[in-house]
């Protein structure tokens, strides 16, 4: 064991021997061989790994000196500790002495720590320690996360000769007692190692040296710890509880560890200096080039000629399967060797892609190392949906709240509308990647500043003030007292979470300069502060803690109680969903879908579906409609509007009312029209001829209207193919927004400018012809054939029987699913809609488009694992939107805030 | 050639009978910097300036005797350069509106809609001179344009930060830019100084929130802190505006006023569903213009260093009317639909780029081209007209780049279309060579990173493993 203490054979020889064997297999297992010998290599030739899953602070005392104690976990933001008295501890590499009486502590409460045990419910406490005396009492605290002496979430101390644990929990006092003592004895001045478990089932267990030494229960749950708490050593927070002796190793887990990994652990001996990277299962790099850097590649530069339909050469690369088994002239690639692949002799000489760019000499050194190193292929299926924005997460952009948000939130907190003056003033979004949300592109500029300071003022003159502080506070004055306490609970409120102090005292600015002023009033002080917070960054963007080492760190319970309103409402949360987060109930899964469920159900949640749709479908398009004159001369421009009624309240009836699942809205046999928009469709009018009724949506039963039943066949998205009612942009649209296809651009050698119908050509003959032409067909093949059923229909969704060439006009077509080998014949436009809305693959497509709305940015491959897991969820409970936001809130997408790489 | 500044209460009379009125300019400027000598040293600045559609590259070898004529005054003022590629641009097939207006100014593929695949060379610059932001009161970045289609970003923006996102909000009608960089603001709610003292109150704790997120113990990664920083910048700029000027309430306000709403359509409005819209000639140019004129006077007034200016976006689609005329000589009556026998998107201008044939005359592409060159020219002759301290024009002074989204239109060949696309830069304070055309045959990564480097930036474009290849060339 490499310290000066002289102890290092503590550990059985037995138990190192088992140590090392676990070790190397572990290690072999986990790790690809170079990195494991690397890992190896860098261990103690006789020291088993450590446990490192669900490590979460871990001090090895490796410094020698310095007044820091360092967190070695290696997983996120490091708890460092400070010795407030260095003279007090003697250091030497891997032992840490306290010699009098001095604290150890954290500088902040340690936030990390504390939400992910509030979170699991479950910890481990482990320390290798050595007490100077059996005699120590209080219990003297080795280990401890508390505020003062009679405070804490828990402490690991020593009682006489005995280990007692104290736990808080909702069944344990705020001082953590009843607490669990280890029998008599389990404590001397030798080195010993302490481990305490306790699972969240309330199974508590201390562990001494590596043999059980008590158990029992301590129930309820830990959603009462607190957040004020700091992680010490050696003495209590106000020193009162000393304790002396040597540290060698303490770790704290966000689980309990088993029995196997207690000794495991303490197989691994004391002293064990923390190594370069914490042992943890690592995959296959080899797997991960290939699905980051290799899959892309295929899937946008080979997919195209290549997928299951096409299949040319024989060789479809879209299943693991198809793609191993190779083509008409054998096995595309050789097991570790590019040189001997075909697919890399073709690709290397720019003869593949076929007729299209050649790879860049990057992408094609990622081909060749893929197949030198053995070509391993992990995907199933290779979807080029996935790959559209890129293998790996973007930066983590914060979110300013939409012009939407920021109304929703200004009426949730002051029940007042500001739409008016807020739609006047905020310059609007701009759409990007297919939503007006997209946190990226979320941009400020002076404008912003300018509004969000106008409104402030217009709220603060709108809201009674007094009232409102009245919410929050009574009797108030200038004291600091008075106002600190006034701005902690509007700020509360207002920012969606506690105030530090550094915020109380800004706000505390103000109010002192009111005092100061000449007629100064509370009610002025507060309007002022008020103001103030509705431009402070907290107001105004979506604030979470994004800086981690690690990949990912659970929310604390406000950040997620915001991401879940703003996702299910695009509003702040209400008092309830508060209040569960300041009692810690979003660290229990099954508060957290209880929540989610409630949400639901109210109306700002169907407020927000149709903020989704309406977004989605680009509805906001219509504003702007401008059919040529010429060639509809009965168009009223009224009518773009009815059709953006007509398609909120067909969803509102489908998603909302009847709660049935996303993909009926594709089939479903209902809509809502104007009488005019009824006679624009050719269907009878439901008009009793007064005014009012000329603007009432009225709901007409589809069942028995052969042309109509669905969102495609509503106007406002029939009018996305312009004046000539284009298939190819009609058929894009199924394409990308319901298939999630992927299609390049033209190729070389293709005039692309639309062609007009006329006598004896339809559009559905003009797409046929272009799609006889092998050189479009690759791919208006498998878009254009969607928009067939939709040819009776013209620019402005019209129906029709013939154009106005007296071309006959169709309905029949085919459809490929993306990944299909063969098409999908329809027999008319209610087919269609039945086939699309039974597809497996628009379900899944709706899912993405809702999940994309939802975290307010472009999804990734990496996101594809969980996506996978949110639609089964989803589709499990109905495929409702209900059972799909709910999924997406509870997912790990939005459970985890991504930390990699952000410092 | 320069001329004198302008006076204090400078007056812009525009193209539309819209006179410009800049009652507080002076104020505006920090420190009275416009007070000081003129001795004072020169300042970096860079500017894209983008046209829509482009040039195919067999018009291009006709020199100042084709639609290149009305660059024929500026010639010593500009190297032009041909041969220019962006075929690494191509990101999504081969359709250069979007790619390769992306990728003018970047050289890099886009990377999202609304974002680059990497900064712009003004923005580059802006960074390198200016890491820590300009000097308070000063537009950070000023992008503007005269455009109609809008489906994606990428086709009128053209200034863009380190991470690919734009670099600023595009003011599209010269009334938002005239605001955007003269504008006052009155704080709401102040009309004392007891008011105004409050007001100041609820500012500074504000800007202490914005100064926490952004600093050291920010708990944001590096995209979100530097949001905020932006909204910071925007904050001080505020503050400077509504804040730090002198009371004039008092004074005579009886000068010309901002520029009258625009006519012509913006917003979604001008983009109906990418069908076009038609304009006339004269309103298209009238508005251009004046959109330029207040460019070059914010630039004149020191009060923008850096930015782009767009004349139509890529792949623009409007059905122009009236006739086109270039020194006193006719050129062309335009008609879109006419010519085209179509409405809608069949009828616009952007098909005369889907027809091309470089072994026709191609007519209305050529007038078109022409009429583009001789707007881009307009917004030149005025930066040429304005002298800064060294005694060369600010069109001399500044890092001026002028290109488009194609070398070619025909949307057939992906090589093609991102090869031979146009540039002139100018000289930079005598970086660059001037007074030529020159065939470059590099690609514009390489032109780009040769433009920066001569302009004192360590950063470069491109992926990090490219080897750099400078473009000695192109350098004085």
């Amino acid at each position: 064991m490499p310290n000066d203490s002289g102890d290092a054979e503590k550990a059985p020889a037995g138990l190192l021997l088992r140590g090392i064997v676990f070790a190397v297999g572990l290690l072999l297992f986990c790790e690809a061989p170079a990195v494991a010998a690397q890992s190896l290599a860098a261990q103690s030739a006789v020291t088993p790994p450590r446990v490192s899953r669900g490590l979460v602070v871990l001090y090895d005392f490796g410094d020698s000196s310095g007044i820091i104690v360092r967190d070695r976990a290696g997983v996120a933001d490091p708890i460092d500790l400070t010795i407030e008295d260095p003279g007090k501890v003697r250091r030497s590499s891997g032992v840490l002495e306290v010699r009098g009486s001095t604290l150890i502590s954290s500088l902040h409460p340690p936030r990390r720590l504390i939400q992910a045990i509030k979170r699991s419910g479950a910890l481990t406490i482990e320390a290798w320690v050595e007490p100077s005396r059996e005699n120590q009492s209080g219990p003297a605290r080795m280990v401890t996360l508390s505020k003062d002496s009679t405070n804490r979430n828990f402490t690991l101390g020593q009682d006489g000769n005995q280990v007692d644990v104290r736990l808080r929990s909702l069944q344990t006092s705020n001082n953590g007692l009843p607490s669990l003592a280890a029998k008599s004895g389990s404590l001397t001045t030798q080195l010993a190692h302490l481990v305490y478990t306790r699972d969240r089932d309330g199974q508590s267990r201390i562990w001494v040296d590596g043999k059980l030494s008590a158990s029992g229960k301590i129930s309820g749950r830990l959603s009462n710890w607190q957040r004020a708490m700091h992680l010490a050593l050696g003495n209590e927070i106000n020193k009162s509880r000393p304790w002396l002796g040597k540290y060698y190793l303490v770790a704290i887990y966000e689980r309990a560890l088993s029995a196997n990994e207690v000794e495991q652990n303490y197989a691994a001996g004391a002293g064990v200096l923390a190594p370069p990277g914490v042992v943890r299962k690592r995959r296959d790099p080899r797997e991960t080039h290939f699905e980051l850097a290799v899959a892309p590649i295929l899937a946008n530069q080979c997919l195209e000629c290549h997928d299951a339909f096409t299949r040319k050469g024989g060789l479809a690369l879209s299943r693991k399967s198809t793609a191993t088994a190779g083509g008409d002239t054998g096995r595309a690639w050789m097991t570790g060797s590019a040189k001997d692949s075909l697919l890399w002799q073709l690709v290397e000489q720019d003869a593949m892609p076929h007729k299209r760019p050649p790879l860049s000499r990057r992408e094609k050194r990622i081909i060749q190392k893929w197949l030198d190193d053995g070509g391993v292929w992990t995907l199933r299926r290779l979807d080029p949906a996935v790959y559209v924005h890129g293998g790996r997460p973007d930066a983590n952009w914060l979110r300013r709240l939409t012009t939407a948000e920021y109304i929703e939130t200004v009426r949730s907190l002051f029940a007042i509308d500001i739409s008016k003056p807020a739609r006047a003033l905020l310059p609007p979004e701009v759409r990007a990647d297919g939503f007006s949300n997209t946190a990226y592109n979320l941009n400020v500029e002076l404008k912003h500043i300018e509004a969000y300071q106008q409104l402030a003022g217009i709220i603060v003159e709108r809201v009674d003030i007094e009232a409102f502080r009245g919410r929050f506070k009574k009797r108030v004055t200038f004291t600091d007292k008075d106002m600190g306490d006034l701005i902690k609970k509007i700020g509360q409120t207002i920012l969606r979470g506690p105030l530090e102090n550094r915020e109380v005292i800004a706000y505390r600015g103000i109010a002192t300069t009111l005092a100061a002023t000449e007629d100064s009033s509370i009610r002025e002080a507060t309007a002022a502060i008020v103001e103030a917070m509705l431009q402070s960054p907290r107001f105004l963007y979506r604030m979470e803690r994004q800086r981690g080492a690690g990949p990912a760190q659970p929310l604390d319970e406000f950040e997620l109680a915001s991401r879940m309103s703003y996702m299910i409402w695009g509003g702040p949360p209400d008092a309830r969903l508060f209040q569960a987060a300041a009692q810690g109930d979003l660290y229990d899964a099954a508060s957290i879908l209880s929540e989610v469920s409630r949400m639901l159900q109210d109306d700002r949640a169907m407020t927000q579906a149709e903020r989704f749709f309406a977004d989605w479908l680009h509805l906001s398009r219509l504003d702007y409609l401008q059919p040529d004159r010429g060639k509809f001369p009965a168009w009223n421009p009224v009518l773009a509007g009815d059709m953006q009624r007509e398609t909120i309240a067909f969803v509102r009836e489908v998603v909302w009312r009847q709660n049935r699942p996303l993909s009926d809205l594709l089939n479903a046999q209902v809509t809502f029209l104007t009488p005019r928009l009824a006679a624009h469709y050719g269907l009878p009018v439901k008009d009793r001829g007064d005014l009012q009724d000329a603007e009432t949506l009225v709901r007409y039963d589809l069942t028995n209207v052969q042309s109509r039943g669905g969102l495609l066949t509503q106007g406002s998205l029939l009018t996305v193919g312009g004046d000539e009612a284009s298939m190819v942009t009609r058929g894009l649209l199924v394409m990308h927004e319901l298939l999630r296809g992927v299609v390049k651009d033209p190729p070389p050698c293709v005039d692309t400018t639309p062609v007009p119908s006329k006598p004896g050509l339809s559009q559905r003959g003009i797409a046929e012809t272009r799609i006889a032409n092998k050189t479009c067909a690759g791919c208006h093949a498998r878009f254009e054939p969607l928009a067939y059923g939709l040819e009776k229909f013209d620019g402005v969704g019209g129906y029709h029987e013939k154009d106005e060439h007296g071309n006959v006009l169709r309905e029949n077509g085919q459809i490929l699913f993306p990944g299909d080998a063969t098409r999908t014949v329809y027999r008319s436009t209610r087919q269609l809609m039945d086939q699309l809305a039974g597809s497996e693959r628009v379900q899944e497509s709706m899912t993405w488009k809702l999940t994309q709305f939802a975290l307010g940015r472009p999804l990734t491959a990496a996101d594809a694992g969980v996506l996978q897991e949110i639609h089964a969820q989803a589709q499990r409970r109905g495929g409702t939107y209900r059972a799909t936001m709910g999924a997406i809130v509870s997912s790990e997408l939005v459970m985890l805030m991504r930390t990699g790489g952000e410092q | 050639m320069p001329v004198p500044k302008l006076p204090r209460r400078t007056i812009l009379k525009g193209l539309g009978g819209v006179t410009v009125g800049l009652p507080l300019l002076e104020e505006m400027l920090p420190g009275g910097t416009r007070a000081a000598p003129v001795a004072a040293a020169v300042p970096v600045r860079a500017f894209n300036v983008f046209f829509g559609l482009g040039i195919p590259a067999p018009l291009q070898t006709e020199g100042f005797s084709g639609v290149l004529e009305p660059l024929k005054p500026l010639s010593k003022k500009l190297l032009v350069m041909r041969n220019v590629d962006h075929i690494r641009a191509d990101a999504n097939g081969i359709n250069a509106h979007f790619d390769g207006a992306t990728a003018a100014f970047t050289a890099e593929a886009p990377n999202g809609e609304a974002k680059a695949g990497g900064p712009s060379i003004d923005q580059v610059v802006r960074q390198t001179w200016h890491p820590d932001g300009l000097p308070a009161g000063m537009v950070p970045t000023l992008v503007s344009g005269t455009f109609f289609r809008r489906s994606r970003v990428g086709r009128f923006v053209h200034s863009y930060n380190a991470n690919g996102t734009v670099a600023a909000a595009m003011q599209e009608r010269p009334r938002d830019v005239f605001d955007r960089v003269f504008g006052a603001i009155a704080p709401a709610g102040v009309k004392n100084a007891r008011q105004l003292r409050i007001k100041r109150s609820v500012l500074d704790s504000v800007l202490s929130e914005y100064r926490y997120f952004t600093g050291a113990r920010s708990p944001l990664g590096i995209a979100s802190r530097g949001r905020i920083t932006d909204h910071l910048e925007r904050i001080r700029e505020f503050e400077q505006r509504a804040y730090a000027l002198p009371d004039r309430s008092g004074e005579d306000t009886s000068g010309p006023r901002r520029p009258l709403p625009s006519k012509l359509q913006h917003g979604g409005a001008a983009d109906p569903g990418g069908q076009g819209i038609d304009i006339e000639l004269d309103d298209l140019v009238s508005e251009w213009r004046l959109m330029a004129d207040l460019y070059a006077l914010s630039i004149e007034m020191d009060r923008v260093r850096f930015g782009s200016i767009t004349f139509l976006a890529a792949g623009e689609r409007l059905r122009v009317k009236g006739v086109y005329e270039y020194g006193g000589r006719p050129i062309y009556e335009f008609d879109d639909a006419r010519d085209l026998n179509a409405s809608g998107d069949m009828g616009c201008s952007h098909e005369w780029w889907h027809k091309f044939n470089p072994g026709k005359q191609n007519e209305q592409l050529r007038a078109h081209a022409h009429m583009k060159m001789r707007e881009v020219a307009y917004l030149l002759q005025k930066l040429d007209q304005i002298a800064d301290a060294n005694g060369h024009s600010v069109l001399e002074n500044s890092l001026l780049t002028v290109s488009t989204e194609s070398g070619d239109g025909r949307h057939n060949d992906a090589k093609r279309e991102l090869s031979g696309v146009f540039h002139a830069i100018t000289s930079a304070q005598g970086r660059f060579k001037t007074g030529q055309i020159m065939d470059v045959g590099r690609e514009g990564l390489d032109v780009y990173n040769t433009m920066l480097a001569a302009m004192g930036c360590q950063r470069r474009l491109g992926p990090v493993d490219r080897e750099p290849a400078l473009v000695d060339q192109i350098l004085v």
